[in-house]
């Protein structure tokens, strides 16, 4: 604001600007923060290269305030070879999860530090296999949650051939296990997903097969239990609670596991 | 190659084995077209990682059995061959009545 010149202000006039500033029609240039983002970079097509960290400082006062905008900043302006998913930049999609200051979230919900001197670390979804830059191979994370066949399956249509009517009671039972995005934090936060990927169904996949077990429209209640009855599918779980702590939609995997085994225990 | 095999040996084998499964589940007519083109892709990638970079040969097997897998898809009836593929087959002919 000092470096504006000072307007002398009539007393007794109306105005709408409710600043000097605002006023003027040049805007006021905000001060250079200037901040680091070490990214994780590695290039498929030259795969005898070891991964780097590249950095790259950006100001952020031209930048909006999550991380998410910083990337597609950088991409834009710095370096076009940069790779990452986004789409929907609100949380709904689930495509920019990635390890952000060791913490898995989505970057289009992470806001960025704007400590000063502080840099930015930027990682892949850890334990996958990474594609490019920050895309990491989903594939056998979408195999699992095939696997637990999510949809209603109900051979017996209702009498008057239009829909399934569930009590509001009924309803509430699902409510924090369908707003899962499956942005898959959850599963690549847990050490037993870590070291069991292939068996061990992880955390976001249990949650949704309790999500129809749960559901009292779904008739195939007991077959989906079946399919969890062993040692690795549900069981490597160990109540780590790495899923919950990093879940970016604010759900609980851990809960609904330990509802699926409370009712695996009763059989 | 020596008679005992690594882990890792055996693993691009069984892979190049397998995709050389993927011609006989063809159409006859493309099934030469097939044969030429994974084993033109094996070869090139073969001959593009050298045996002791571990972590890249573990990479094209990734990417090798992602490919394979999608060849075998019963949906999936030809492939494309290159120009690039039928010299390198020219080459590898002539390799054979030489020596």
């Amino acid at each position: 604001m000092s470096l504006l010149p000072r307007l002398p202000v009539p007393r007794f006039s109306r105005h709408f600007a409710s600043s000097a500033a605002r006023a003027l029609a040049t805007p006021v240039q905000k001060p250079v923060l200037n901040k680091e983002f070490k990214i994780y970079r590695w290039n498929p097509d030259e795969p005898a290269k070891k991964p780097t960290l590249q950095s790259y400082t950006i100001d952020l006062n031209q930048t909006g305030p999550m991380i998410l905008d910083a990337l597609i900043k950088i991409k834009n302006e710095i370096d076009p070879t940069l790779t990452f998913r986004r789409s929907c930049r609100e949380g709904i999609c689930g495509s920019c999860a990635m390890n952000i200051d060791g913490q898995n979230t989505l970057a289009c919900l992470c806001r960025i530090d704007r400590k000063e001197g502080k840099d930015s670390k930027i990682y892949p979804l850890p334990h996958m296999y990474v594609v490019k830059d920050l895309v990491p191979d989903l594939t056998q994370f979408y195999k699992q949650y095939k696997s637990i066949k999510p949809y209603l399956q109900n051979p017996n249509p209702p009498a008057d051939g239009k829909e399934f009517l569930q009590s509001p009671e009924d309803r509430k039972k699902l409510d924090g296990m369908y707003e899962c995005i499956l942005c898959a934090c959850c599963s690549t936060s847990c050490p037993s997903y870590w070291w069991n990927q292939d068996e061990y169904l992880g955390p976001a996949t249990l949650m949704q097969a309790y999500r129809w077990i749960a559901d009292s429209r779904d008739s195939h209640t007991a077959e989906r239990r079946e399919v969890l009855q062993n040692e690795m599918s549900l069981y490597r779980c160990h109540t780590i609670f790495n899923c919950t702590r990093t879940c970016p939609k604010g759900l609980n995997p851990a809960q609904a596991i330990a509802k699926i085994k409370i009712e695996l225990a009763a059989e | 190659m020596s008679a005992r095999r690594s882990g890792l040996q055996k693993e691009v084998l069984s892979l190049y084995r397998r995709a050389l499964r993927i011609p006989r589940t063809k159409p006859a007519p493309t099934r030469a077209k097939w044969d030429l083109m994974i084993r033109y892709t094996f070869r090139k990638n073969a001959a593009s990682a050298s045996p002791r970079a571990v972590s890249v040969i573990e990479h094209l097997l990734r990417t090798g059995t992602r490919q394979v897998s999608m060849y075998e898809d019963r949906s999936v009836t030809d492939c494309w061959v290159s120009t690039e593929m039928r010299q390198w087959a020219d080459t590898q002919q002539q390799r054979r009545t030489l020596s």
